[in-house]
């Protein structure tokens, strides 16, 4: 099969050697001469465009993409069909990477603050003078002997990023903390317990036949969607049978709408239902995880008739789905968000795991496949965050006046953190924030000093993901257009994030031990340990060509580079019920749910505010997804402005959206809105769930539970049109006998 | 691969998830204005391709069911005969194609769709000045006036056709520079895009199969005499009866 022109530029990656290859591709002469100044680059031959292969790390998630770039400007994002986590597809949220490159509101040069904090009023300055401020407050901390007030806080970094990060923060003796507003811990530490590996095994969506989740909506936000998505479809349609799934949950999420059956649960019970499956078949499955369980008698306290009613669900449902689960040739149980967002999270996920032990699929096709460690030592997956009780905890050294700098860069403490733990008052106390933030986030719009980072389209990584596929793999992320504000000079505009702190560590006389002077040196030499490996799907008799190879490919993997090892069942203890804040006053659990924004990082994004949410359209706002029986009891319509109450006392407004499938005592209410700032399309708009939740912990591990809040809701007499697609066109004229949506029960498939 | 084109869609609702990918990634090919929180208030944003998701029943036997639905390319369109200026027409590959400075906006096309799938313009287009850079060269901007909708990312093939002419060589099934954006998008492979005349094409082969008896295909509103020239394949749903749907 001859490649055409088209795959052969998706394979080109972006340096010198990719021109010569272009070159030698022998194209006609004239293609090349349309227009073509003598000096001007490859890629700004007018009319012609070239895909590059890159990496968004965005929300976490690891998706290989190629960027479509025509006269110097990046016009499209589309997923690499090389990359094995994605295999071609790709999430809006990679699209709508572009609007953050070219985002009306970026910040294109380094700012000192002139007013107020919080004003908004900056002075440009140069990079110069920037890291030089920065630089000297670190010396005057280190000279007096008190560098551990200077605390460091980014979104969990792993791949070199990571390594010059760890670098930095040593060697200028500054505290680092990992934030993430969702914190993902609980899952890891359980998948630690249970599979021996804090790494996010992989699922094998694709062969399994008998899917039973918990709590993670897996087909649209949950870790790494694109992926599972890529998985359901074969899982679906791709073989003979058609696989089967169940979700568990309290909430209908866009993964129970696809389900086979949604089985709908009381809030933070989804653990005491994987403990009564494992109870159900204990008798027939003699397996080690059981044997602890028995030997203290546990088990048998979560048999179906003593947990039924508490979980609500019927016995023979709780029947039924161990039976199904067990019986299937190659089942998978997975768990996560709201199911691990309680304060019994931990036990939850560690029970629902656990099943998967049951039915011994670790290691099998169709079940959980394990990763192995990084290929190569210095560099790894992002260790999992910080827990949410540690930034209680530094929350109050700021307030006791024991944090001198800030550092943040891509982590939102001011806009993520509940308001009971007093973050936005303790940051008043902190004399001198610094952010690198590219937009004004939250956090950006009251710092001190911002140096401003490239956006990753215009930077160099590397990303050793924290869900990966089974296998080793290191995404690489290279620049596909030159930086926007590069014509603002070298004293203006923005730099890489790494690039910056090797800077700042070179103007403080730090070594960091760094192989290079730039991040892309750092890379780059990073890369000779991989290409001396020789093995994986790039291999070549000189580094040149290694090097240009995992550029065209966006990585480098090793299919054959597996995790053999099936480490032994650790003891299992039990689940306990879940407690909430509030309490029988409190008529609404709050479940809290991702929608279009991610956990708010991506309100900037136009085209994300605009997408509708897959369960009930709405655009642009918060909304809140309430019962529609409940909605009619309460005379409540859809756009009738609510007041969420829970009982710590305090209070945000949304707007109310009906819908049929909402269980009667939930509130779903979607994350991502209601920031201080964030551009033209974020400022004070919507509400932020997460500011009014209350202080619930998980019961090991100190992250916040989530989910675990109740509240009462008032009807404020205000209305507003909710923003949603639902109704924008006209219903299609159909009748009893023609369907728009027609299903088959699969009879003849 | 067939002397003529005809270009058309398998749509696989059983793979749909419902998910908007396909949607977003239209907008950012297309130069489709950015839907602001007015547009959607007005009930005029845009989307070429959409989500239709139709509720059963209530909770807590509940289901949501999605559909991506988008332009049909009709061999039968009800939108061509209505249209006074022939911006509208039925092109040799099989496509509905709108030709924008022709279009006076008389919004009778509109009308006649009884897929609702053509949006007009009611403002004229704004981006910020930075946010252009990232516009589609290749895709005409429309103005205020006009009529628009789904064109199977004519320009993609339009692009691949003459770069497969200048290399001497067919236009590939299935190849990413010829698909439309939803098909690239989808991560459940549930649009699959190509020609109906090539009796090789993964569409073709869907299209054989699927549409015998006890296939699971079927055209939208096909009662109309629309003829569309995509095919939806059924949703599977074993706890229902044979011919149920929404």
């Amino acid at each position: 099969m001859a490649l055409t022109r088209r795959q052969f530029l998706t394979l080109m990656g972006g340096s010198a050697g990719a021109a010569v290859l272009f070159q030698a591709c022998g194209l006609p002469e004239k293609e090349l001469l349309i227009d073509s100044p003598p000096s001007m680059p490859e890629d700004l031959v007018s009319g012609i465009d070239n895909w590059y292969a890159t990496t968004s790390q965005q929300a976490g998630r690891s998706e290989g993409i190629v960027v479509r770039v025509m006269e110097g400007r990046a016009k499209k994002v589309e997923g690499n069909p090389d990359y094995p986590l994605n295999l071609g597809g790709h999430s809006a949220l990679s699209e709508a990477a572009l609007q953050g490159l070219y985002h009306p509101d970026r910040i294109s040069s380094p700012l000192v603050r002139t007013g107020p904090r919080g004003s908004g009023e900056y002075r440009e300055i140069s990079w110069e003078d920037a890291i030089g401020r920065l630089s000297s407050q670190l010396n005057e901390l280190e000279t007096a002997n008190e560098s551990n007030r200077a605390v460091f806080v980014t979104n969990p970094q792993g791949g070199h990023l990571g390594l010059v990060l760890n670098r930095f923060v040593d060697a200028v003796g500054a505290r680092h903390l990992a934030y993430e507003v969702l914190e993902n811990n609980i899952l890891r530490n359980a998948l630690e317990e249970v599979f021996g590996s804090d790494s996010i095994p992989e699922f094998d969506i694709d062969n399994a036949d008998f899917i039973l989740s918990f709590g993670a909506d897996f087909l649209s936000t949950w870790i790494s969607p694109t992926r599972y998505a890529r998985g359901y479809g074969e899982f679906r349609q791709g073989h003979e049978h058609r696989g089967k799934l169940i979700h568990v949950d309290s909430r209908f999420s866009l993964t129970a709408a696809n389900a086979d059956q949604w089985v709908h649960v009381n809030p933070g019970t989804e653990g005491l239902l994987a403990m009564s499956i494992m109870q159900v078949l204990s008798s027939s499955h003699p397996d080690p995880v059981f044997q602890s369980l028995d030997s203290e008698g546990i088990l048998d306290s979560y048999s179906p008739s003593n947990v039924a009613g508490e979980i609500g669900v019927s016995e023979e449902t709780i029947k039924r789905i161990a039976e199904e689960f067990s019986h299937s040739k190659h089942p998978i149980a997975l768990g996560g968000g709201s199911a691990g967002a309680h304060t019994n999270g931990s036990q939850n996920l560690k029970a629902i795991y656990s099943l998967n032990r049951v039915v011994s699929n670790v290691g099998e096709k169709g079940g959980i496949i394990l990763n192995p460690k990084s290929p190569i030592d210095d560099i790894g997956a992002a260790e999992p965050a910080n827990n949410f009780s540690e930034f209680h905890t530094l929350a109050e050294e700021m307030k006791s006046g024991n944090v001198s700098v800030l550092m943040v860069r891509d982590a939102d403490i001011y806009y993520g953190m509940t308001d009971t733990a007093d973050m936005k008052a303790a940051l008043n106390n902190v004399p001198l924030i610094v952010s690198f933030g590219g937009i004004n986030d939250d956090i950006t719009s009251i710092a001190d000093l911002i140096l401003p980072q490239h956006h990753f389209l215009e930077d160099w990584g590397t990303d050793v993901p924290v869900a990966g596929p089974g296998y080793q793999m290191i995404g690489f992320q290279q620049p596909v257009v030159r930086p926007f504000f590069e014509h603002r000079g070298r004293n203006l505009g923005t730099k890489g994030f790494a690039d910056i702190l090797m800077t700042t560590a070179q103007v403080m006389g730090k070594d960091l031990g760094l192989e290079g002077q730039t991040f892309q040196e750092v890379i780059k030499n990073g890369a000779k340990k991989l290409y001396e490996l020789n093995r994986g799907q790039v291999v070549s008799n000189t580094f040149e060509g290694f090097w240009n190879g995992v550029l065209q490919r966006g990585g480098w993997w090793d299919v054959e580079a597996k995790e053999s090892a099936v480490p032994d069942v650790r003891s299992l203890r039990g689940v306990d019920s879940p407690e909430f804040g509030g309490g029988s006053q409190q008529e609404f659990y709050i479940q809290p749910f991702v929608s279009t924004l991610g956990d708010g990082h991506y309100s900037s994004l136009p085209w994300l505010q605009a997408m509708p949410d897959p369960i009930s359209t709405a655009t642009w706002q918060t909304w809140v997804e309430i019962n529609h029986k409940v909605a009619e009891e309460k005379g409540l319509s859809e756009g009738d402005v609510l007041e969420i109450r829970p009982a710590n006392g305090r209070v945000i407004k949304a707007l109310a959206m009906p819908n049929p499938a909402v269980p009667p005592d939930i509130l779903g209410i979607p994350i991502g809105q209601g920031h201080r700032d964030g551009g033209r399309y974020s400022a004070g708009r919507g509400a932020n769930i997460m500011s009014v939740l209350d202080l619930k912990m998980d019961s090991e591990l100190n992250s916040l539970a989530w989910a675990a809040t109740k509240a009462n809701i008032t009807i404020s007499g205000e209305w507003m049109r909710v923003p949603k697609f639902e109704n924008t066109v006209p219903e299609f004229p159909r009748d009893e006998h023609h369907s728009i949506i027609e299903i088959t029960s699969g009879e003849h498939h | 691969m067939a002397d003529s084109n005809k270009w058309g869609m398998v749509v696989d609702i059983d793979r749909c998830t419902g998910c908007q990918g396909c949607v977003v990634a239209c907008q950012a090919e297309n130069n489709i204005p950015i839907n602001l929180e007015e547009h959607f208030n007005q009930r005029r944003a845009i989307q070429w391709i959409r989500i239709e998701r139709y509720w059963e029943g209530e909770y807590p036997n509940v289901k949501a069911r999605f559909i991506p639905i988008m332009c049909q390319h009709c061999g039968n369109a009800p939108c061509e005969p209505v249209c006074p200026v022939y911006a509208t027409y039925h092109n040799d590959e099989g496509m509905n194609v709108q030709v924008y400075n022709r279009c006076i906006g008389t919004r009778f096309c509109a009308n006649g769709c009884p897929y609702h799938i053509r949006f007009f313009n009611f403002w004229e287009p704004e981006w910020p000045e930075s946010l252009k850079n990232q516009l589609n060269p290749d895709v005409t901007v429309r103005s205020r006036g006009i009529m628009e909708k789904c064109s199977f990312c004519v320009q993609r093939i339009q692009r691949s056709t003459r770069e497969a002419e200048r290399d001497g060589v067919d236009l590939e099934d299935g190849d990413r520079g010829l698909n439309p954006a939803c098909v690239n998008a989808c991560a459940t492979n549930s649009i699959i895009f190509g020609n109906f005349n090539d009796p090789n094409s993964e569409v073709s082969i869907i299209k054989e199969k699927e549409m015998k008896e006890g296939g699971r295909g079927y055209g939208l509103l096909e009662n109309l005499g629309t003829d569309p020239n995509v095919i939806y394949l059924k949703k599977v749903d074993e706890s229902v009866e044979v011919g149920h749907g929404h």
